[in-house]
């Protein structure tokens, strides 16, 4: 190790990890609702049973549901956008 | 071939200190008012020995009229300190310690005599001794001071006419090295990483969270400098945008952990090529790396560049014990966890993962195999050398001692291979089946192609749909979903008729991808399973392997 030089190349992508921190939870919910079915099997059975506890116990919200083409990759572009014009919350489900 | 200046050329500056702690600075059209005459030379020289003297007389013989005369010497003080007093030098020597100034000057042998005027202009030089180079150059010198030539060589004088000098330092292997590297490293982009003197550079490289578990190798520049030689590519070229992060990776990035992974500098355009089609779209590298499932890029090498790195395409293809195939695979996954962002447990969630995420690559054995290798048969030439990722899990075995027809032999893989992710499901994309040379040559002898083999294995697979739905023995099945729609009714269910249709295990003949590898003895040949396949999965890409 001692003829090791002290200094090497920086592996990385360089970039100093951006902190992601999820948006504040909205005191109460109102507006709009996004469920997102992410594709996975059984998933549309996992929402259909969110969206119903949600009509009936918040039955002034609007429920939009999304979903994304395949699970295997993200979300695209414009369901990205989707989500930030028109939902003030989203739920996103997992499954199978 | 020396680059020493010639006359009228502009001679490097430079700056050293010389042997008293001072400045010996050459950095202008100088102090000098005739010209300045520097003496490149080294302690242990003959033939420096021989011209110290002369060089000497013309600074006393001169100097006072203006020739200011430089000592630059490529040996350590002390044996600078015995030359200079074995000679009695009086002009100023400096040390040309790390032999910066010595390479900028770029003479291949000592003693290097360079005479420059005003502005640094060179108006003579020549390297090694040659009674008539010095004459010629004391008369330059004498006439750059205004005063006539003295007579310091003579014909009788016992001087040799040439003598050859002796190889500058810069030549010697280590030093040479050297001063590529600090040639090379201006050329690096990376960040430095500064390790604590105490640390110890494996520990500190294992504590930043840089490898993969296994000791890295420190990627210093000279490390990196040897590795791009590896490549005709530069540095800076972006290979390619790395999953998850989409971070761009350029040859440099590449090449540094590669180096982490222990490659040789000759891996290179292999690692290169594999990151290039593992980044595709097609491969999907962000969902094999997010799934929790068990895929990883498994890397397949074709072409002649096997043999000319070394990589196994023999017995023990999948194991250890050989630097190329374990450092290949492990430096894709180095590119992908550092340059990527995909580590275990943030972006890859896999449940249980497979040892082939350390490393994962082999190479066909395409001189034991009758049929086309998987580049010729994926479209490229038999002479080009190429990487196909494929999105797998572990190999697992497929053991048939006593098949001695293609047709036995290859019912016994079809059945081996029902077990890919549960022997219900059908209609399965990709797999990968590794064929050993003693089963190839079953298939060799009955004349089998592959398309007969693929045939075969969809044939031996093929069950009846009410065989593989969800029942009551077990609830893992086949889901409409995964169905074709012609066999389904209005309800969304199996029809009556359609239980009756006979399923082969894979999607397509052509979702078999076939390749030779593994040692001669041992009828035992592997398949390894893929992930979700197609378009909203991971499908295997072929690239070509260039410099």
């Amino acid at each position: 190790m001692h003829n090791e030089s002290p200094v090497i190349l920086d592996p990385t992508d360089e970039r100093a990890p951006m902190g992601r921190q999820p948006a504040a939870r909205p005191a109460r919910l109102e507006g709009a609702l996004g469920i997102i079915d992410i594709a996975k099997a059984r998933g549309d059975v996992f929402c259909d049973e969110v969206e119903r506890l949600v009509r009936e116990r918040l039955p002034s919200l609007e429920v939009i549901r999304l979903r994304k083409p395949t699970y295997t990759k993200p979300a695209p572009d414009d369901l990205r956008e989707e989500v930030g014009a028109r939902c003030r919350a989203v739920i996103q489900a997992l499954a199978d | 071939m020396s680059d020493l200046p010639a006359a009228g050329a502009e001679a490097p500056a430079f700056s050293l200190t010389d042997r008293r702690g001072g400045t010996l600075a050459f950095d202008g059209d100088g102090d000098a008012p005739g010209a300045t005459l520097l003496f490149f030379f080294k302690h242990d020289c003959a033939t420096c020995e021989l011209t110290a003297p002369l060089v000497e007389r013309l600074h006393r013989t001169l100097g006072p009229h203006g020739l200011r005369v430089a000592g630059v010497s490529q040996g350590p003080d002390a044996d600078t300190a015995g030359f200079v007093d074995r000679h009695g030098l009086s002009f100023d020597v400096a040390l040309d310690a790390d032999l910066t100034v010595s390479a900028d000057y770029g003479f291949d042998a000592v003693p290097a005599l360079v005479l420059a005027g005003g502005t640094r202009r060179v108006r003579r030089s020549f390297e090694g001794f040659a009674k008539q180079d010095l004459r010629a150059l004391i008369g330059e010198a004498a006439a750059a001071c205004g005063v006539a030539a003295p007579e310091i060589v003579r014909d009788d004088d016992g001087l040799p006419d040439h003598r050859p000098g002796c190889g500058s330092k810069i030549h010697d292997p280590e030093v040479a090295r050297r001063l590529a590297v600090r040639r090379g490293a201006a050329t690096l982009g990376a960040r430095r990483v500064r390790i604590p003197v105490d640390d110890d550079p494996f520990e500190f490289m294992a504590s930043q969270g840089l490898g993969d578990g296994l000791p890295v190798v420190p990627p210093t520049e000279d490390r990196v400098l040897r590795m791009l030689e590896g490549t005709t590519r530069a540095a800076s070229d972006v290979v390619a945008r790395v999953p998850p992060n989409l971070a761009p990776a350029t040859v440099e990035k590449v090449a540094i952990n590669a180096v982490m992974a222990g490659c040789r500098p000759e891996y290179l355009p292999v690692v290169i090529a594999a990151a290039e089609a593992a980044c595709t779209d097609t491969f999907n590298l962000h969902g094999v790396l997010a799934t929790t499932y068990f895929a990883t890029p498994v890397i397949v090498v074709n072409g002649p560049i096997r043999q000319r790195i070394g990589l196994n395409c023999g017995g023990n293809v999948f194991g250890q014990g050989f630097r190329a195939n374990a450092t290949i695979g492990r430096a894709l996954q180095l590119l992908v966890r550092n340059v990527g962002g995909g580590r275990p447990g943030e972006v890859d969630m896999s449940t249980l993962g497979q040892p082939g995420k350390f490393t994962c690559c082999i190479g066909e054995h395409e001189e034991l195999s009758a049929w086309e290798p998987l580049h010729v048969e994926r479209g490229f030439p038999a002479g080009a050398s190429t990487v196909t990722v494929f999105a797998g899990e572990g190999p697992r075995a497929i053991r048939d001692q006593l098949s001695r027809t293609a047709r036995s032999l290859g019912a016994s893989m079809g059945w081996c291979m029902e077990t890919v992710a549960h022997p219900r499901l059908h209609r399965m994309g990709e797999v990968l089946l590794v064929v050993s040379p003693e089963h190839a040559k079953t298939f060799a002898r009955d004349g089998y192609t592959k398309a007969d083999l693929r045939a075969r294995i969809q044939e031996a697979t093929a069950r009846p749909l009410r065989e593989l739905l969800p029942d009551d023995e077990c609830q893992k099945g086949m889901v409409p979903g995964a169905l074709p729609p012609e066999l389904l009714g209005p309800d969304g269910r199996p029809t009556p008729e359609a239980l009756d249709t006979p399923l082969p295990k894979f999607r397509r003949d052509d979702d078999i991808v076939i390749v030779v590898a593994g040692g001669t003895a041992g009828k035992f040949s592997a398949v390894v399973g893929g992930w979700a396949s197609g378009a909203a999965g991971s499908t295997a890409v072929t690239r070509e392997i260039k410099g």
